[in-house]
């Protein structure tokens, strides 16, 4: 994992996608959410998308198994939240795929299909691009939630 | 990263997980839970000490709903923090599973 400029209001981290990158990242995002000082539901929430994101990215956006880079950006300005998430995996809209079926019985529900669901939900605001052949997610968070 | 005790009380068999529930250390609850339970009991997951859970660990409780209901046991939680509660709630998931306050507040309803 790169080792990128860290301060108090912002984190700058590249990594490879590979699954072993997951603990060494929430690692830095947990002194991140510390050092700038954000309160536990915005932080839990900022948490999960990387999470998400990151596991959707490496399970799916490279299944010719080649190396990726996948990028973490999260800036805290003012009383929000901005995250900017990219991998340079083959294209994919995370936001553009259906909600899954949340209201069936139990044995209705499907295993799996949860973690998009959950990030744009407990986000504020959500969008994707395509850019230089990566896909960008940039996510905002109210830090007074 | 994860600290997963049983502890049998009656018929109720309480699953105490300690720590995150992600995609790295949810493979380990899920093989906790694998054997199916007996008909009519209970299976009651302490999360008091849970600090995280992804949709990879609802993925496991879900699985873990169905067994339980495939062999005429119930599954029930307890002692969720705020932000995993809501995660609860976002995933349509507390109207499928009971929720309770603490593991004393489930353990008597079901004793």
């Amino acid at each position: 994992m790169g080792d990128g400029p860290l301060t108090d209001l912002e984190l700058d981290i590249r990594l490879t996608n590979d699954l072993s990158q997951l603990e060494p990242l929430i690692g830095r995002l947990e002194s991140f959410i510390e050092q700038a000082d954000i309160p536990p539901t915005p932080a839990y929430r900022l948490e999960l998308a990387v999470d998400e994101f990151f596991n959707n990215a490496v399970d799916h956006g490279y299944p010719d198994g080649r190396t990726g880079d996948i990028g973490v950006h999260i800036r805290r300005t003012g009383d929000r939240l901005e995250l900017t998430f990219s991998d340079d995996g083959d294209a994919f809209d995370p936001f553009a795929a259906p909600a899954p079926n949340l209201t069936g019985t139990v044995e209705e529900r499907p295993i799996g299909g949860l973690g998009v669901h959950l990030v744009r939900t407990l986000c504020d605001s959500f969008a994707y691009r395509r850019e230089g052949g990566r896909n960008v997610l940039t996510l905002g968070f109210k830090l007074t939630a | 990263m994860i600290q997963i005790d049983r502890i049998v009380e009656g018929n109720v068999v309480v699953t105490a997980v300690r720590g995150r529930l992600d995609s790295s250390s949810s493979p380990k609850l899920d093989e906790f839970l694998a054997a199916a339970p007996d008909d009519g009991s209970v299976i009651l997951l302490d999360f008091a000490d849970l600090t995280y859970i992804s949709s990879a660990g609802l993925r496991v409780v879900l699985k873990a709903t169905k067994l339980a209901r495939s062999s005429g046991a119930t599954l029930a939680v307890c002692g969720l923090i705020p932000q995993v509660h809501e995660v609860f709630d976002v995933s349509g998931f507390s109207t499928l599973i009971p929720i309770h306050q603490s593991r004393e507040a489930a353990l008597a309803t079901f004793t």
